[in-house]
């Protein structure tokens, strides 16, 4: 009992940090569901009197000239595209940095997990130019190559992952007559799934959340990710000058549509932030 | 303003890296040819990443030299330098000068509260003795850090409301406050408006990498103290604190020095960089210069870039110089 009494003051400092860490998402929840006479109340309550789902209704209606399913999708899209690009190109680099021999092999992994420290002055602008050339600028194509060339992460990740598949399952297949193309498809990325799974969804909260690259190379408005879209949607100016204010509500309704994604995605697979965290920090 | 959003990934320890990378420069003359698939595999990945990160960082530092304006063509092409002309530009420039008090005043409260938070929060959370609670501390404190940050800043928006949020309505309610600040439409408040939502989404990955440290201390460090008669700020002190330095010095590569707070002084604010341009950063003034106003300047602008980043270097080596001398 004396045990449990001096813990109380622990955990109510931390359920204050839970309290300020949580409390913006509550109150978009909250305020997503009220209606609107509820909203503009002068000191808004913490709770919903009459629950409406009016909001949701005004933000996913196609017929009804929302935009968000539109910007949903593209977010989708482009998070979806990038995480298939890295799953490629780094599993295939990865697996060759870690089984195939080949002449320069290390000093090659090395460069470009030491690139990732390069300080990258005006990058943007360089990013930038470089996408317009390519005529990449403005579509969803360029991000989705542009997400995954930050590799040196993953890569290292990966390469892990495949140098901890043990040698002899490889071999056994060698022996069966398989090549290094089976072995690889067949063995290494069944046994590295779940490092596939980890670069995976760092890549994908990345892109989802991604404001500033994505707000550069973007211009047409019916391209943008939900992330941008939010930004310029949002009715803060009618708002304040007191007249049609109508959007405060399915604004909110948008931000938790926003945010659902990201948080299903945290919530099912936190356990491999924390231990990504200690193979990044303590393994490298 | 990297395209690697920094607080996607720890920092491993460089020194380490730059080790291996000497023996395998050393390795490569008696290394045999080797299987030719292997540069099949990693051909996309070697491309991919030159293409998109090795030639910017080439072409940027280049930009940084020239007098680059993306709605005057006649300015752009990739040797078409002008030496000095822009740092000779950025010390008559005003604003710029005006934008590196601001930006070293937001680092004064961001990086100290940052630590402090972070590192109090850490603390915290390892002295929980069930797993399961820890661990539902640890989510929660990482979930502002995976949120998007645009949505994050929206969302604060609201709570700043002065007439609907909740802050205010706090302020007058419960507290009795009469007149409470209009945080976003006040030059006075904005740093402040810009600084609790910033520390907001930060702190939790950095109480994450705090925690690993703090796993990693041997408890039977804390109970030989503890036997001697330590209590817990001396063990706090004289060991907690030491033994963390590696994640200290961490944190401060991972922030990299100056605190621009690029995209919630963008998104939070209406107004370009607050009231009055009151949070107008260095990185801000830089985004601006290169993509939202007159010519877009981004020569200029990737000038302005270089300076921050080198004075970030200094700011650095600085506060590692404090920590090594504090010590002895």
């Amino acid at each position: 009992m004396q045990k449990f009494l001096r813990t109380i003051p622990l955990n109510l400092a931390l359920m204050i940090m839970v309290f300020v860490c949580l409390f913006p998402l509550y109150w978009s929840l909250v305020s997503s569901f009220k209606g609107r006479t509820e909203l503009y109340e002068s000191s808004p309550s913490l709770w919903i009197r009459q629950p409406t789902l009016a909001n949701y209704q005004t933000v996913l209606s196609l017929s009804g000239g929302s935009e968000i399913p539109l910007y949903l999708w593209n977010s989708l899209k482009i998070g979806l595209g990038a995480v298939l690009v890295q799953f490629i190109v780094v599993s295939m680099a990865a697996y060759a940095f870690a089984r195939i021999k080949f002449r320069g092999r290390d000093l090659i992994f090395y460069s470009l997990v030491l690139m990732m420290f390069i300080p990258r002055v005006g990058g943007l602008m360089a990013t930038y130019e470089l996408m317009d050339f390519l005529n990449l600028r403005n579509t969803h194509l360029g991000l989705i190559l542009l997400f995954p060339s930050t590799i040196s992460l993953s890569l290292l990740i990966m390469r892990q992952a495949f140098l901890a598949v043990p040698r002899e399952l490889e071999e056994a297949a060698m022996i069966d007559g398989a090549n290094t193309w089976q072995v690889f498809t067949r063995i290494a990325i069944p046994m590295a799934q779940s490092a596939l799974v980890v670069i995976s969804i760092l890549t994908f909260l990345a892109t989802w959340g991604d404001f500033i690259t994505t707000y550069t190379m973007l211009d047409d408005p019916s391209l943008f990710t939900v992330s941008i879209a939010i930004t310029q949607i949002t009715g803060w100016s009618t708002m304040t000058a007191g007249n049609a204010a109508t959007t405060y509500g399915s604004d909110n309704a948008a931000f938790v549509l926003a945010i659902i994604p990201v948080i299903l995605v945290y919530i099912l697979t936190q356990k491999w932030f924390v231990r990504g965290f200690q193979e990044g920090i303590i393994k490298l | 303003m990297a395209l690697l959003d920094q607080h996607d990934l720890p920092v491993p320890e460089q020194e380490s890296f730059l080790a291996s990378f000497k023996t395998a420069f050393k390795d490569i003359r008696e290394e045999k040819k080797g299987d030719w698939l292997g540069y099949l595999f990693i051909t996309p990945a070697v491309i991919l990443f030159l293409v998109f990160q090795g030639y910017p960082i080439l072409r940027g530092l280049l930009m940084a030299f020239s007098d680059y304006r993306w709605l005057v063509p006649e300015t752009q092409g990739l040797f078409k330098l002008n030496g000095l002309d822009n740092y000779l530009a950025l010390l008559k420039d005003e604003t710029f000068f005006r934008s590196f008090q601001i930006t070293l005043r937001y680092t004064a409260f961001y990086l100290p509260l940052l630590l402090i938070l972070s590192l109090g929060v850490a603390l915290l959370i390892a002295r929980v003795g069930s797993p399961r609670l820890a661990s539902f501390y640890r989510i929660v404190a990482y979930i502002p850090v995976v949120l998007p940050v645009s949505v994050s800043m929206m969302m604060w928006r609201q709570i700043y409301n002065p007439q609907y949020g909740f802050l205010n309505s706090f302020l007058k309610n419960v507290l009795a406050i009469q007149d409470p600040p209009r945080w976003l439409s006040d030059p006075a408040w904005s740093l402040t408006a810009v600084l609790i939502p910033d520390l907001w989404l930060g702190f939790g990955y950095f109480t994450l990498l705090f925690l690993v440290g703090l796993y990693n201390i041997d408890g039977i460090l804390y109970e030989a103290a503890a036997i001697d008669g330590a209590n817990d700020w001396q063990q706090l002190i004289h060991i907690t604190l030491p033994l963390l330095k590696p994640i200290i010095t961490l944190v401060l590569i991972t922030t990299g020095g100056l605190a621009s707070a690029v995209v919630p002084v963008l998104t939070l604010f209406q107004t370009p960089a607050g009231p009055d341009r009151s949070m107008l950063t260095l990185g801000v003034y830089g985004f601006q210069t290169a993509f939202s106003i007159g010519d877009m300047r981004m020569g200029y602008a990737a000038s302005m870039a270089l300076v921050i980043g080198i004075f970030s270097m200094l700011f650095t080596a600085l506060i590692f110089k404090l920590l090594n001398s504090e010590r002895r």
